[in-house]
């Protein structure tokens, strides 16, 4: 089945969809006609699919990856300034980079519709934090919808936008990991095929469109009667939902409705609690609160942070309400403040409330396995041609005698942290390995110092082309290396302003990192192979060389496809990668290759010498530059197809 | 508990183990089953410990409680062991016979048999497949997880839920071309299941 052909299934069917592309199809069924996004997990996949259903639209919807997050939600407020019905998506970092446009869409409004999507990742699964952004909706004054559970993301999605379009104001659609990367059946309804086509107008009326302080004032007030008017009307949104009649009430926010309504059948306490399910926890709608507080005693159930629970206490002030509210706030705290809920932390909670006897389950009795186990974390993929660049990068520094600080960035050469390589000592944000490298190369002192900023080539697009014109401006003395792999690798491998392709997969122009680095005024750039050891290393020495000597910033641009998008390239036009073996008459057991190097595929044998694991290997023939003893070999002769594939393959 | 099957699905990243999970549940709703398949995307792709949560029937929360699950298919020895206390008393483990050593520089690596141990003091029972070597012979690495999922049915762990027809619908719909393979390696699974 082509990827994600399950976004335009028939209407009228029940279609097994991940969260994430349920959110995609609602905003199909609800009209959507622009589409901008910066990929990120676990958001990305609500693009993916909507690009192909575009695709297969001829065009419809408009769908673009934009270069960060910041011009994502600006090029979605434009078009809905024209009257268009516009989304951007991001992960909930993202919404950190594009806050500016945010906060002022609330004051602007929209013409057309506008929703962002923010995919939270509690726990942080693939993330550098874990924030909640309902938080964004109280600051930014914008009103937050949350799908009850990936069972109703579809239908919460196709909801925002309707809504969105009758006031007129932007609303911010929340998930978080479960939501998005859950697969549940959908029932899917029909796509207005013809109203997906972007057609906009504009006239003049600065008054309206321009944030100038004098007219800002104007905004600023319509926006809080606009929030009131939202705090009553919204009580009404569909997903809303009170369910029993018991004395004590579970206010369920987003997804927390689904662990509580499970954990109230599996306590059995259907007759002693009413569940509040809400999919607008911001602002907390008032007649629902006033509801609530018509309880005497309620917990909160929320995935996150204790928004609606803040609300609700607020609130009960407020009102003189003299109501027990418990959460995860107060020293009876009955939700842990940081993780995933879980069924068994909500079933737990519920127990206390109502004075229960825990379910012996929830106790978790867990037994210690009686055997040590290693960690397993991810790691470079065998083949990935920053293995070879990393490893010739730690022999460039041992050369030169160098003490480097490696200034780290978002991405799979993030994995360069783990031993052998650790060549990431800070990681900070997106763009930051320049930013803050640049900072850490005008204040470190001592002999052998010098900052080397790793980066990727989606992440040098978002954010680290600004942040390189800062460090030639101010002279920072400091090496960039652009690892340029033609994809965003880690987020699934979309295109980005580097590849030649947008994402409907037209061809569109390809801008070159090194080309960047030029116009921006670095003197001294170099491109290597990053499959090659040798050429790695030797343009890394000069370039190493010229920063020392220079005090002056340089960049060596390290390219190499992605292994994954290689493989699949390969298979794709039946060219069939070699599998290498150890020769164990030349391996020494010297152990360079697993010790040193650590692909994957290679292991300890028994008697210490190496061997390749097949079903692991990818072909990429670093292992035998890494081989002071010429051990490693072919199973066959290495196809010239595939030494050119593995160079330069890029997503389709 | 209310009529549902849980199942922990587990590996490396990389041996398709989200592909497995996707299979169970379009073979559930071939059959009027709901179903919840709770997977974590990003970092874990690149061969790190994965883990697929997977709810049939009346369910509402993503998340298979610790202590919850009815099976636990794993398609490597340490991370079946990393996960075991998902499973609750008496449950199945179905288990892929192929250890895959964290590579990480000395990094020291428990043995096959004293993984094994962990498992039946834990297990109620154990069905172990040589699915990775299976799919090897069959010529191509990335069905090793069928070969597996072959090995589940046979053992009935989700009888009462799904049946092997769906199993095989589920696998044409989803590779309409690439079909044969994937129900070889179905097959293989649970007649290397009916023999263990
Ligand atoms: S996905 Fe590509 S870039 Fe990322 S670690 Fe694997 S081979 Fe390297
Ligand atoms: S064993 Fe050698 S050829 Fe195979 S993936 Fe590893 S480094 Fe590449």
């Amino acid at each position: 089945m082509p990827r994600y052909s399950e976004v335009l299934a028939p209407a009228g069917g029940k279609v097994l969809m991940l969260g994430n592309v349920a959110i995609a199809r609602g905003f199909l069924e609800a009209g959507v006609q622009f589409v901008a996004a910066y990929p990120g997990t676990p958001s990305t996949e609500v693009v993916e699919a909507l690009a192909a259903a575009a695709r297969r639209l001829g065009g419809r919807p408009y769908v673009e990856w934009s270069v960060n997050e910041k011009v994502a939600l600006e090029a979605a407020l434009g078009a809905a300034i024209t009257g268009v019905r516009a989304v951007a998506v991001m992960k909930h970092v993202g919404l950190n980079v594009a806050a500016d446009p945010f906060f002022s869409s609330a004051y602007l409004g929209v013409e057309g519709a506008l929703v962002v999507v923010s995919a939270d990742d509690p726990w942080m699964w693939s993330s550098q934090n874990e924030q909640d952004n309902r938080w964004y909706g109280l600051h930014a004054y914008v009103p937050v919808v949350e799908p009850t559970g990936p069972q109703d993301a579809k239908e919460a999605a196709k909801l925002a936008l309707e809504y969105s379009a009758r006031y007129k104001r932007p609303f911010l659609l929340r998930s978080t990991t479960r939501i998005s990367h859950t697969r549940v059946p959908v029932e899917t309804g029909a796509i207005p095929v013809e109203e997906l086509e972007p057609r906009g107008d504009f006239s003049k009326n600065p008054a309206r469109w321009t944030l100038i302080p004098q007219y800002a004032r104007m905004h600023r007030l319509e926006l809080l009667e606009a929030w009131d008017r939202l705090r009553r009307e919204l009580a009404g949104f569909p997903l809303n939902r009170v369910e029993g009649s018991g004395p004590v009430a579970v206010v369920a926010p987003g997804l927390g409705y689904r662990y509580a309504r499970e954990a109230v059948k599996l306590l059995g306490a259907e007759d002693e609690v009413t569940i509040y399910a809400v999919a607008t926890p911001v602002p907390l709608p008032e007649p629902l609160a006033e509801k609530i507080l018509s309880h005497d005693m309620v917990l909160v159930v929320e995935e996150g942070d204790p928004i609606v629970e803040i609300q609700l206490k607020t609130m009960a002030v407020e009102v003189d309400a003299r109501t027990r509210i418990l959460g995860k706030r107060g020293a009876q705290g009955l939700l842990p403040r940081h993780g995933e809920l879980g069924l068994e932390k909500v079933a737990a909670a519920l127990a206390k409330v109502l004075g229960r006897e825990l379910p012996a389950w929830t106790r978790g009795e867990r037994r210690e396995p009686g055997v040590k186990l290693p960690p397993r974390p991810p790691v470079l993929c065998a083949g990935c041609p920053y293995r070879s660049f990393f490893y010739a990068l730690r022999r460039a520094a041992n050369k030169l005698r160098l003490r480097p600080v490696y200034s780290g960035d978002i991405g799979c050469y993030s994995l360069g942290i783990l031993p052998p390589f650790e060549v990431q000592d800070i990681i900070v944000d997106m763009g930051a390995s320049i930013g803050s490298g640049s900072g850490m190369a005008h204040t470190l002192t001592g002999g052998g110092r010098v900052v080397v900023a790793i980066i990727g080539d989606s992440t040098f697009y978002h954010s680290g082309v600004t942040a390189l014109m800062n460090a030639v401006y101010n002279q920072s003395p400091l090496l960039v290396v652009v690892l340029d792999n033609h994809t965003t690798a880690m987020t699934g491998h979309q295109p980005h302003p580097g590849v030649g392709v947008d994402a409907e997969g037209r061809a569109a122009p390809e801008i070159r990192v090194e080309e960047v680095a030029r116009g921006i005024g670095v003197e001294k750039i170099l491109v290597s192979d990053a499959f090659d050891i040798r050429d790695s290393e030797a343009k890394l020495i000069e370039a190493l060389r010229y920063t020392i000597e220079t005090r002056k910033p340089a960049v060596v641009v390290a390219r190499g496809a992605c292994i994954l998008v290689a493989l699949q390239q390969a298979r794709r036009r039946g060219i069939k990668p070699p599998t290498y073996y150890v020769d164990p008459e030349k391996c020494t057991a010297c152990g360079i290759c697993y010790k040193a190097f650590n692909c994957p595929a290679i292991q300890r044998g028994e008697d210490g010498k190496a061997v390749i694991d097949p079903a692991l290997c990818t072909g990429c023939a670093e292992c035998v530059q890494v081989c002071p003893f010429d051990a490693f070999k072919p199973s066959q002769e290495p196809p010239e197809e595939w030494t050119v594939i593995m160079r330069t393959a890029k997503p389709a | 508990m209310a009529r549902a099957l849980n199942l922990v699905v587990t590996g490396v990243g990389g041996q398709g183990l989200i592909t497995l999970s996707s299979i169970v549940a379009r073979a559930a709703l071939r059959r009027g089953v709901d179903a919840l398949v709770a997977e974590t995307h990003g970092l874990s792709q690149r061969g790190g410990t994965v883990i697929v949560h997977v709810r049939l029937g009346d369910v509402d929360a993503p998340l298979v409680p610790p202590g919850g699950a009815d099976a636990i298919l794993a398609m490597e020895l340490i991370e079946a062991v990393r996960y075991l206390g998902y499973l609750r008393p008496g449950g199945t483990v179905v288990l892929n016979d192929y250890l895959v050593p964290p590579p990480l520089p000395g990094i020291e690596t428990p043995s096959a048999s004293s993984l094994l141990d962990a498992i039946r003091r834990r297990a109620g029972r154990i069905v172990i497949v040589p699915a990775t070597r299976k799919a090897l012979e069959l010529g191509d690495a990335r069905v090793a997880n069928m070969v597996l999922l072959g090995a589940a049915l046979e053992a009935g762990v989700f009888n009462g839920f799904i049946d092997a027809a769906a199993v095989e619908e589920a696998i044409r719909e989803s590779w309409p071309k690439a079909a044969e393979v994937n129900l070889a390696a179905l097959r293989a699974g649970r007649a290397l299941a009916k023999s263990s």
